[in-house]
C-alpha cells in the first residue's frame, strides 16, 4: 500500500504545479514552473525522504504546492494592474469617466442591435402630418373604439366638405392568412385604398398592384409580420397572399413603429371603397383643410355632421400628432421632472469650501467644474439609451407599455444618476479630484455642544481632509474642506503629490 | 536612493534571510516561516527593485549531485544598503534571523 501512495503523492504535487502554471501569464510560465519543480524536489527531500510516507510530510509538501496558486494569482493581479489606465485608481477621476463612457458605449451599442429600438427610432423619422385627425363618436371619444360604420363614412364623404379635404376608413377583423406559418388568425385592417397616402406613410419595398388573377386588392404588411413570417425578404413585394377567401398582392411593408392609429395590425388590405362591408365598424382618418386647422383649439375638436334625414351626429376629432409621443419627448419630460425632484433627494450645493488661507487656483476650479460637466454629459445619453433599451427590447412590446417603461426608467435613472453625480462631486478633493476615502467617525453625538461630531475623510494624495457633520448645526451645517500643508507629507510618503498647490 | 526605500516587514525579513545565507526559496521559507505563496512573489518584487538578483546554478553541478538545478538569490549593493536601513527600522530583525557573522560561536 505504501509504495503505491509513495508514487501517487508526487504525481499529485506535479499536477498541482502544472495547474498553477496555467494561471501564470504565458511569458513567465516556463520560468516559474521550472523554479517550483526545482524547489519541490528539495522540499520533498527535506520533508519526505524516499521510502517513508508520512501524512504530515505530504501535507506540508501539498501546502508548498498550493502556495504556487498564490504566486500565480499574485502575478495575474500584477499583470492586470499594468493593463489599467495610467494613474487610474478606483478613486481617480479618470476611472469614473472611463466607466461612464463604457456604460454609454454599451447602452448605445445595444440600442443599435435591438430591433425594437431600431423600430422606435424609425417611427421618430416618420413625421405625422399635423393636419390629420382621428374621428370618433363623441360618446366614446378618446377611448379608441371603432364607432363609425362604413355606411356613415360613405355618407359623409359624398357630401361637400369645407373643413376636410381627404378621408380614409379602416375596420379591423381577425382572418386566416395563407401562406402564414402557425395557422393562427392575423389582425387584418380592411382599409380604403387611400389610407397610407392620407397618413403620408411611405411604404418600404413598394410595388404597384399588377392586377394578376383579376384582383386589384393590395396588401401592406406590418413590420413585425414582415420579419416574423417572411424573414425580412426584401423581394416580398408582388407576392400573393390569401386573406380569407380573397387573394391579395403585397404592395409594400409599413415602416416599423410608424402606425399612429388604434389597433395593432398585421396586414392592411387596401380595398376599393365599395368593397368594405357597409355595417363594418371602424375608424375614420381625415385631413384638415386650412380652414379646418384654423377652427382647431388644442389637440381635439368637436364636429357635428348630418346623417340621413338631416339628423345631427356629434363627433370628436383628435389630432394624430398629439397621440404619438416619440422617445425623445418622453426623455425630455422625464428629465424635467427628475430635475424638479432632485432637491428632494439630495442637496444641490457643491459643499462649503473652507480652505483656511488656501484656495485652489482658477485652473483647478475650472478642472473641477469641467469634471462635473463631463459626468453630466455622459450621464444624460446613458439616461436616454438605457431606458430605450429596456422599453423597446422586444419588437412586440406595445408602444403604450413601452412609453411607460421608458418614462419610469428615464425618470428614476436621471434622478438617482444626478444624485450620484452630486454626491460624488462633493466627495472629490478640490485639488486633485480624487475621491476622499478612509472614513473615520469623530466625536460623540452626545457631546456635540462641546466639539463637532461627524465623519472625517482623507484625500489619498495628501491634499485635503473632508469633515462631514453628523448632525447639522447652526455653526456647522455643511461639509468643510481642510487643506493639509506640507507638515502632513510624512503620512503620504508613497502617494503622488503632483496636485499640491 | 534605494537605501531610502521603505520596505515592508516581510520584505525586510526576506532580505535578512538572504543575507544570513539562505539563498534558495525553500530555505528562505524555512528561515522566515513565511508560506510559499508569500515568499516567491515578494522575491520577484525585490528583484524588480534591484535589491536582489537571481541566477540558475549550472546544470553540471546539479547533474553531479543528481538533482534538478536550483535558482539562487543574492543581495545587490542596493539591497545591502536597504537592509541596513531596515535594521534600524526593525531592530528585532537581526535577533529573529541572525546573520553568519552575528551568530554566537
Amino acid at each position: 500500500m505504501k509504495p503505491r501512495l509513495g508514487s501517487v503523492f508526487p504525481a499529485l504535487h506535479l499536477g498541482l504545479l502544472r495547474a498553477a502554471a496555467l494561471l501564470v501569464p504565458p511569458s513567465q510560465c516556463v520560468e516559474w514552473q521550472r523554479e517550483w519543480r526545482s524547489e519541490l524536489w528539495h522540499v520533498r527531500r527535506e520533508r519526505a525522504p524516499q521510502g517513508i510516507v508520512s501524512w504530515r510530510a505530504e501535507r506540508e509538501v501539498t501546502l508548498f504546492c498550493l502556495g504556487a496558486f498564490h504566486d500565480a494569482l499574485c502575478l495575474r493581479r500584477h499583470a492586470l494592474l499594468r493593463l489599467r489606465l495610467p494613474g487610474a485608481t478606483p478613486a481617480s477621476p479618470a476611472y469614473c469617466i472611463f466607466w461612464l463612457a463604457l456604460a454609454l458605449v454599451a447602452s448605445f451599442a445595444l440600442s443599435l442591435l435591438l430591433p425594437g429600438v431600431r423600430a422606435a427610432n424609425e417611427s421618430v423619422r416618420a413625421q405625422t402630418d399635423p393636419g390629420l385627425i382621428l374621428i370618433e363618436h363623441a360618446v366614446t371619444g378618446g377611448n379608441s373604439l371603432a364607432t363609425v360604420s362604413a355606411a356613415e363614412f360613405r355618407n359623409w364623404r359624398s357630401r361637400r366638405q369645407r373643413y376636410f379635404d381627404r378621408f380614409a376608413f379602416y375596420s379591423i377583423a381577425r382572418e386566416n392568412i395563407m401562406p402564414a406559418e402557425g395557422g393562427s388568425p392575423w389582425t387584418v385592417a380592411h382599409a380604403t385604398a387611400n389610407l397610407f397616402s392620407v397618413l403620408d406613410i411611405p411604404l418600404r419595398f413598394s410595388a404597384p398592384v399588377a392586377g394578376v388573377h383579376g384582383n386589384p386588392t393590395g396588401a401592406v404588411l406590418s413590420c413585425e409580420a414582415f420579419e416574423r413570417e417572411f424573414d425580412s425578404n426584401p423581394r416580398i413585394a408582388g407576392s400573393m397572399v390569401q386573406v380569407g377567401r380573397h387573394l391579395a398582392q403585397i404592395v409594400g411593408v409599413a415602416p416599423c413603429g410608424a402606425w399612429p392609429l388604434p389597433g395593432k395590425v398585421d396586414l392592411w388590405l387596401l380595398e376599393p371603397e365599395a368593397a368594405v362591408a357597409p355595417g363594418a365598424m371602424g375608424y375614420v382618418v381625415a385631413h384638415l383643410t386650412a380652414l379646418g386647422r384654423a377652427e382647431m383649439f388644442g389637440p381635439t375638436v368637436a364636429i357635428t355632421v348630418y346623417g340621413a334625414g338631416d339628423s345631427a351626429i356629434d363627433l370628436f376629432g383628435v389630432e394624430l400628432e398629439g397621440r404619438t409621443r416619440v422617445p425623445m419627448d418622453v426623455f425630455r419630460f422625464a428629465l424635467l421632472l427628475a430635475f424638479l425632484c432632485l432637491p428632494a433627494v439630495t442637496s444641490v450645493s457643491m459643499g462649503e469650501y473652507n480652505f483656511n488661507s488656501h484656495k485652489p487656483s482658477w485652473p483647478r476650479r475650472l478642472c473641477r467644474w469641467s469634471f462635473l460637466c463631463a459626468k453630466i454629459a455622459l450621464l444624460l445619453p446613458i439616461v436616454y439609451y438605457v431606458p430605450l433599451d429596456l422599453a423597446w427590447w422586444h419588437i412586440s412590446t406595445s408602444s403604450y407599455a413601452s412609453e411607460y417603461v421608458q418614462w419610469i426608467a428615464s425618470f428614476l435613472l436621471c434622478l438617482f444618476g444626478m444624485r450620484w453625480v452630486l454626491l460624488d462631486q462633493r466627495q472629490r478633493c478640490p485639488v486633485c479630484l480624487r475621491r476622499v476615502t478612509h472614513p473615520a467617525q469623530v466625536g460623540h453625538a452626545s457631546r456635540m455642544f462641546l466639539s463637532w461630531n461627524g465623519t472625517e475623510l482623507i484625500c489619498m494624495g495628501g491634499h485635503t481632509l473632508l469633515h462631514v457633520p453628523g448632525l447639522p448645526t447652526s455653526w456647522f451645517s455643511a461639509q468643510r474642506w481642510l487643506y493639509l500643508d506640507s507638515s502632513w507629507d510624512f503620512l503620504f510618503a508613497g502617494s503622488s503629490q503632483s496636485g499640491r498647490t | 536612493m534605494a537605501s531610502e526605500a521603505k520596505l515592508s516587514h516581510t520584505a525586510a525579513m526576506i532580505l535578512q534571510a538572504i543575507h544570513a545565507g539562505c539563498i534558495y526559496g525553500f530555505g528562505i521559507m524555512e528561515m522566515t516561516g513565511l508560506p510559499s505563496g508569500t515568499v516567491y512573489p515578494a522575491m520577484r518584487r525585490l528583484e524588480r527593485d534591484a535589491l536582489i538578483r537571481s541566477q540558475w546554478e549550472r546544470q553540471s553541478i546539479a547533474d553531479a549531485e543528481q538533482r534538478p538545478p536550483r535558482k539562487y538569490y543574492r543581495l545587490t549593493a542596493a539591497g545591502r544598503a536597504t537592509l541596513e536601513s531596515s535594521r534600524k527600522r526593525y531592530p528585532l530583525l537581526e535577533r529573529l534571523i541572525p546573520s553568519e557573522e552575528a551568530k554566537p560561536v
